[in-house]
């Protein structure tokens, strides 16, 4: 077997500073193997979405271990952390949190602001993956002139733009009706199946049936984890 | 990081700005009145400045003017008409200060009458200085047309004359005017020169006793002193006044300017002890020079200091603004956050946003100073100049204002827990 990419051990997560903290994680072991499809599901207030964040490098865990490729994420610096989520992890959100600023070629490009390469040198790459979602049209539209779907889609393009090994997605049909969520559902099926690893939450039981591996998590701890 | 994407962020950056116009442009007015008040403060202080050293500099910063000053009349003057009031500089007194005070390089002497001058049926009040030929020149006095008087002049006791172009329309002359006859006191005097127009300013004009109309004639001193002496009789109604005064002016120059102050004190204590009743005054140009920058130069901090309470106000203003932006953008910040922004990404990204606004808000200010320059000069006749260094003074003010009021809000943006920031509806 492949070394994992993610790995939990024991990992438990705290909120609030004073007693009685709230505790929503308690005591998480997962694996997650190279190009392996997980889906979390979970009633709401489980906690999914906090292990989620926590597999995002976007929050820490109060106790337990994360690796992530086999490196003790706690030891990082916040600008080393940065340099993951911009670098390793696309993020795919419920909400597609596009900036309503920016065009759809720009909010692509905005992860490679805080990356090394130049703007110029990945000017096609971007009309790459945007053409790659669909999308070439719309360019130069605004977010808020694309329906959920089309948003969702720029969202993935996004997540895609600095190719990373892994996916997270936190119900990212949550806000989509059945036709529009089984197109993006089909695109994350197709980068999974381009090798990427996907950790997926979704409350839909046919939705976790496409992944490879079901987790469910009630209270704070995985009751159940076994093949979809 | 490479500039390219330094411009990229800054393009993005401007993108946010233009999404809302309205409140980028208040934003900015708090800098663009405050950049416009630094720098039309600056253009009119400067402008004062420029006029100061002109009428000032006219003078001749090495020089010394002493004039004859009337003293004040004993009460019962009135009833005794006929009476010869003498006062002034004497003859003495420019013999006693040629060989006594050091350092002197000329004093010239200069006689001044009120005078009535015809020409043909057409008169002219004017002001006749019986001056020496080193006198025009001494004050450029240039002429236009014709000549200066000349040492030659001097010793003839030649009766020619140099006048102020203005004159020549009031006594009808429209043709070549040089070699016209001119009557003063029933004596024929002919005009050889024409003065350019470039009168004195208020304070020269003053120092110098120089009428306000500039009716000056300008005649040469030996030939009016030889011929009239130094008495001048006017005729008031019923009464004859007859005054006598040897010297009205002594130019004196200096011929080393850092003794210009010793020799002016030196002059002071002569007169001093010679005119106790002080029918004198002394008038040190580069003394008052120097004063009077000092109070330009307070009065220069003071403006510019009113006007960069507007700029702080407008910094203020956009801090707050930027404040209120990031509250409303933490949901954006969140999101760069979780795309890799690092926390100076995002200090970079709003000190961006703060820096444009209050560059352009500076740049429209030195547009907004120019213009209100333009019409403060129109409106009072002010002087004012507006110099590249306010310019470029201003426009580094406003670009501080744009980082100092930017600071704050940007680091505590990048200072929020990404994961708050991205729930953060
Ligand atoms: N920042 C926070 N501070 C305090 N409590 C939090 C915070 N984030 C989440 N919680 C709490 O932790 C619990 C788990 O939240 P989480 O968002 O992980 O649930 P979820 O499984 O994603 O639910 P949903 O399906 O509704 O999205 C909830 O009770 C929530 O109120
Ligand atoms: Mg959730």
């Amino acid at each position: 077997m492949k070394a994992p990419v993610i790995s939990l051990q024991g990992v438990h997560k705290y909120y609030g500073e004073q007693e009685p903290r709230l505790h929503v994680l308690k005591g998480i072991d997962l694996d997650v193997a190279e190009g392996e499809y997980v889906s979390i599901t979970g009633t709401s207030g489980s906690g999914k979405s906090t292990l989620l964040n926590l597999l995002g490098c976007l929050d820490n865990t109060s106790d337990g271990a994360y690796l992530l490729n086999g490196r003790d994420v706690s030891s990082f610096s916040d600008d080393e952390l940065s340099k993951i989520r911009n670098e390793d992890i696309g993020f795919i959100f419920q909400s597609f949190n596009l900036i309503p600023q920016l065009t759809v070629f720009e909010n692509v490009q905005v992860p490679l602001l805080y990356g090394p390469r130049s703007i110029a040198a990945t000017t096609h790459l971007c009309h790459e993956v945007i053409e790659s979602v669909g999308l070439s049209d719309r360019s130069e539209h605004l977010p808020s002139e694309l329906s959920g779907g089309e948003c969702q889609r720029v969202a993935i393009a996004r997540a895609l733009i600095n190719d990373p090994a892994l996916l997270l997605a936190d119900e990212p049909t949550g806000n989509l009706d059945t036709g529009t969520s089984e197109e993006v559902l089909t695109l994350i099926d197709e980068l999974h199946q381009q090798g990427r690893s996907v950790v997926m939450i979704t409350h839909d039981p046919e939705v976790a049936n496409r992944s490879q591996r079901r987790v469910d998590l009630r209270d704070g701890v995985i009751v159940e984890a076994g093949a979809a | 990081m490479i500039p390219q994407k330094h411009l990229e962020m800054v393009r993005m950056g401007l993108r946010s700005l233009v999404g809302y116009p309205m409140r980028t442009v208040l934003t900015m007015l708090g800098v663009v009145f405050g950049v416009g008040s630094v720098i039309a403060m600056l253009a009119l202080g400067a402008g004062a400045e420029r006029e100061l050293l002109q009428e000032i500099g006219r003078l001749g910063i090495q020089n010394i003017i002493i004039n004859s000053i009337k003293p004040e009349e004993p009460k019962d003057a009135a009833q005794r008409s006929n009476w010869i009031s003498s006062y002034g500089i004497t003859f003495k007194d420019h013999r006693q200060i040629v060989d006594t005070i050091p350092g002197i390089e000329r004093a010239l002497p200069v006689h001044v009458s009120k005078k009535t001058v015809w020409h043909g049926s057409r008169r002219v009040e004017a002001t006749l200085y019986a001056v020496t030929p080193e006198h025009l020149d001494m004050f450029d006095l240039n002429t236009s047309f014709g000549r200066n008087l000349t040492h030659l002049d001097d010793v003839k006791l030649s009766r020619v004359c140099v006048i102020r172009s203005g004159m020549l329309k009031e006594l009808g002359i429209y043709q070549d005017p040089i070699g016209f006859p001119l009557n003063i006191d029933n004596e024929t005097f002919y005009v050889v020169g024409v003065l350019a127009e470039d009168s004195f300013l208020g304070y020269a004009r003053k120092a110098l006793s120089v009428d306000a109309k500039s009716s000056e004639i300008y005649v040469p001193y030996s030939s009016i002193l030889m011929r009239h002496g130094t008495r001048s009789i006017t005729r008031r109604s019923g009464s004859t006044e007859a005054t006598d005064v040897e010297l009205n002016q002594v130019v004196i120059s200096v011929t080393d300017l850092d003794q210009v102050l010793v020799t002016a004190r030196m002059l002071g204590t002569l007169l001093e002890r010679n005119h106790p009743n002080k029918d004198y005054e002394l008038v040190v140009p580069l003394e008052v020079l120097s004063q009077r920058q000092k109070t330009q130069q307070v009065f220069n901090i003071a403006l510019v200091a009113i006007a960069s309470i507007s700029l702080l106000v407008g910094g203020i203003g956009i801090a707050n603004i930027m404040l209120a932006t990031v509250t409303e953008r933490t949901k954006e910040i969140g999101v760069r956050r979780a795309l890799g922004a690092r926390r100076h990404h995002i200090i970079a990204q709003f000190l961006t946003e703060t820096i444009t606004i209050s560059t352009i808000g500076g740049a429209i200010g030195v547009l907004v100073g120019v213009g209100l320059v333009q019409v403060l000069t129109f409106f009072t006749g002010w002087s004012a100049a507006i110099t590249l260094s306010s310019v470029i003074l201003s426009l580094s003010i406003s670009m501080a204002v744009g980082i100092i009021s930017g600071i704050y809000p940007a680091r505590r943006a990048a200072g929020l827990d990404p994961i708050a920031a991205l729930r953060h509806e």
